[in-house]
């Protein structure tokens, strides 16, 4: 069975860990993040002919006055970004998070999530900022935990991504 | 070799025939050896098996070799094997029987062997948890809570258990290993949380200078840390870990670092390669218990059974030898006695059997097994008469074979016989004849004896001594008879005293306390000073100077002799008088005046 370590990234209230919560196995309270600030969870996924555990480090969410702690970061195979596509400042900050995941785990393939997907009215991000997180090297998708639009997708697209690394 | 001249090569079929032949003789001649070497290797190729001696030859080495190689010819033959021996037992089940009776029997006991100390242990720990105040405690806490008593102790007995240890990539938090069961299912998550707790740490403590987060604890749980360049071992301990475990983990991870450094190194999110690590982290689980520890600790506990089985032991016995011990005392008290030699005693048919030797003149045997405790009706007894020599008895048998006066003292030392006192000469001529005569006596000494006395002083002398003041049994009061008695003798002693004066002689009358032999001897001597006590007062009150009159207690040491036992006790339930009469060496006052 391979294991990919996959941190997950995000300012504080873009519904990171409801988006993931209801798709990965966990056996943590949501008080780790809390406390420890990380809590780990594990979502098999299936590339092809090969199992893979991706095992995600859902890290706090940044604040204005907490940074998020560089060793959770360190030794990832992915980064899993989480911005809310109804507040733009968060979308505006994936790029400092960016090399925040850089300085602690390298270059590694990274997704952003634009969440809340359900929320079209309140939708502030345009096709040129997606365009924009493309060119910069970021793979994007549009996610709603609600719906659960996107997510599998997310999670296939990360196992590809961290295992075709691997190969080279 | 042709030598007949035909050319080679003629063609007539003669000749061709000729030619034939001799070609194969000649190649027979040449090149025969090599032939048959090809004939043979031949018929091996054309017939493509081997023959059974070839076979013979082979199959050994075959054997060894493939058996070097891999595990196939054993599983190939196993199933005939198996049907071989079970057809070998059905058939000829002696033979297999003896066969394997060397290895059987010594299996078998070393099976009931550590059966046996199984048990042992067990009912050691049984003990030990029951009558211990620990294990009444532990009982108490059983019956509290509902929770059976088997998992109390095993709870408190428990020192600690390894329960879990995970080989973990440090680099990615990862799972490179579990034990003891990698399907336990969210092992990665934990080893992934176990990462982030000690990153937690790090950054929160700064333990870049106080070093890394060995261990953590939550009630009896402990993780106990130990951290590598590429990997870490954390190992999950239930109880008080021992100070050797960081220690065999440190040991455990080394030997993954070095065995498995280019995993390592490579290592990608890919464990497969660590499966390999498992009966390295298997060795670090282990289980120990108070009980064992106790047990290396003080080997005695191992003993704790002995204990209660001696105490009940002991019981049984103090139980069943009552009896004994009661007869025992009763003969210690015979053997004690002057003139009592116990020979032989048994139990048989209910009964104890006595042989031994008696002086006639020792206690009654019956009498001081009775005081005892001891049933007479169960004992019989058979005394054979003897002289014993002993004081007591050498000392009754004098004063009865000599029919010594009451004025007379006996006295033994060594076999030396010795009197002191006063009795008449014919007395003391017949007794120093006499006594050397008596067994146990090797010399006399009469020096101490003096004889007679001086005109009326021996007659009233002889008088007085032959009185005896009796008393009843256990008193010392004076009944009529004896105040009459006392009467009597009083006016005698006057008149002695006068007769004494007015022959020079100094003179002192002993008022002799006795008493029975019942009772004990403490009492009796002083029952018979109150007895003596009681007729010197009334002697006094008669008008006798006391400082004539002494007192002389003793007991029922020294008995007056009479014919019968009850004749002896009135005798000497008594007190009587002894008169001491020494020529004076003080002048009388008649000659003071002259």
């Amino acid at each position: 069975m391979i294991q990919k370590k996959v941190c997950m990234v995000g300012i504080h209230g873009t519904g990171k860990t409801s988006l993931v919560q209801r798709y990965v196995h966990s056996i943590f309270s949501a008080k780790y993040h809390s406390t420890v600030g990380v809590k780990i969870d594990r979502k098999p996924v299936t590339v092809g002919n090969t199992d893979v555990n991706l095992l995600l480090w859902d890290v706090e969410g940044r604040t204005a006055d907490q940074d998020i702690p560089a060793s959770y970061l360190r030794g990832a195979h992915a980064a899993f970004f989480v911005a809310d596509g109804t507040r733009r400042e968060t979308f505006e900050q994936v790029a400092d998070l960016r090399e925040l995941v850089r300085s602690a785990a390298g270059d590694i393939p990274s997704i952003v999530a634009l969440n809340k997907a359900d929320l079209k009215d309140q939708w502030v991000l345009t096709a040129s900022d997606r365009a924009t997180l493309i060119a910069n090297g970021f793979h994007t998708l549009t996610t709603s935990a609600k719906s659960g639009e996107g997510v599998e997708d997310a999670f296939r697209w990360i196992a590809t991504a961290a295992l075709s690394v691997a190969s080279t | 070799m042709p030598d007949d001249g035909v050319p080679l090569g003629e063609g007539t079929a003669a000749t061709s025939d000729m030619s034939v032949r001799e070609l194969t003789e000649l190649r027979d001649l040449l090149f025969g050896a090599e032939r048959r070497q090809l004939d043979e290797l031949r018929r091996r190729l054309d017939t493509a098996e081997l023959t059974s001696d070839e076979l013979a030859e082979k199959l050994p080495q075959a054997i060894v070799q493939r058996a070097a190689r891999d595990k196939q010819l054993a599983i190939a033959l196993a199933p005939t094997v198996e049907s071989a021996i079970s057809e070998s037992v059905r058939r000829n089940p002696h033979e297999i029987a003896t066969a394997i009776f060397p290895v059987l029997g010594p299996s078998i006991r070393k099976a009931i062997a550590e059966t046996m100390s199984g048990l042992v242990n067990t009912i050691n720990r049984a003990i030990e948890h029951s009558f211990s105040p620990q294990g009444i405690r532990w009982r108490i806490e059983s019956w509290r809570t509902g929770v059976p008593f088997a998992q109390i102790v095993m709870r408190h007995a428990l020192v600690y258990r390894v329960e879990q240890v995970f080989l973990v990539h440090t680099g990615t938090g990862l799972l490179l290993a579990h034990m003891p069961d990698e399907s336990l299912g969210d092992a990665d998550l934990i080893s992934g949380m176990l990462t982030a707790i000690q990153d937690f740490v790090n950054d929160s403590f700064e333990p870049k200078q106080t070093g890394e987060l060995r261990a953590f604890a939550a009630g009896d749980l402990t993780v106990l840390v130990e951290t590598g360049p590429q990997a870490y071992v954390a190992a999950v301990v239930r109880g008080q870990a021992p100070e050797t475990l960081p220690l065999k983990l440190q040991t455990t991870l080394e030997t993954i670092h070095l065995q498995w450094s280019d995993p390592l190194a490579r290592f990608d999110g890919d464990a497969a390669a660590f499966t390999t690590t498992r009966p390295l982290l298997e060795e670090c689980i282990e289980t120990v218990l108070a009980t064992d520890q106790r047990a290396k600790r003080a080997g005695f506990r191992r003993f704790a059974w002995v204990v209660p089985v001696v105490v009940i032991a002991a019981l049984a016995l103090w139980w069943g030898t009552r009896g004994t011990r009661r007869w025992n005392a009763a003969l210690a008290r015979l053997e004690s006695e002057p003139g009592l030699v116990v020979i032989r005693s048994e139990r048989r048919g209910g009964q104890w059997h006595l042989t031994g030797l008696r002086d006639p003149l020792a206690a009654n045997p019956a009498l001081l097994m009775a005081s005892r405790g001891i049933d007479t009706t169960d004992v019989v007894a058979r005394w054979q008469p003897y002289v014993s020599t002993e004081p007591a008895l050498l000392l009754a048998r004098a004063r009865r074979v000599l029919a010594a006066p009451v004025g007379i003292t006996f006295r033994i030392n060594g076999d030396t016989l010795s009197a002191s006192g006063r009795a008449p000469a014919f007395w003391i001529a017949r007794a120093q004849a006499l006594a050397p005569a008596l067994a146990g006596v090797g010399a006399t000494n009469f020096s101490g004896v003096s004889p007679g006395l001086p005109g009326d002083m021996e007659r009233l002398a002889t008088d007085i001594e032959s009185q005896h003041v009796l008393f009843a049994a256990g008193t010392d009061s004076l009944d009529a008879s004896a105040r009459a008695i006392i009467a009597t003798t009083a006016k005698n002693i006057q008149r002695i005293i006068d007769a004494a004066s007015s022959n020079r002689y100094d003179i002192s009358i002993h008022v002799v306390g006795r008493a029975d032999p019942s009772g004990a001897e403490t009492n009796n001597l002083a029952l018979s000073r109150r007895r003596a006590t009681a007729v010197r007062d009334r002697l006094a009150g008669l008008g006798i100077a006391p400082v004539r009159l002494a007192v002389d207690a003793v007991g029922s040491n020294d008995p007056l002799p009479a014919a019968t036992a009850l004749e002896r006790a009135r005798l000497n339930r008594s007190a009587s008088f002894v008169i001491q009469a020494r020529p004076s060496t003080v002048p009388t006052s008649a000659e003071r005046t002259q």
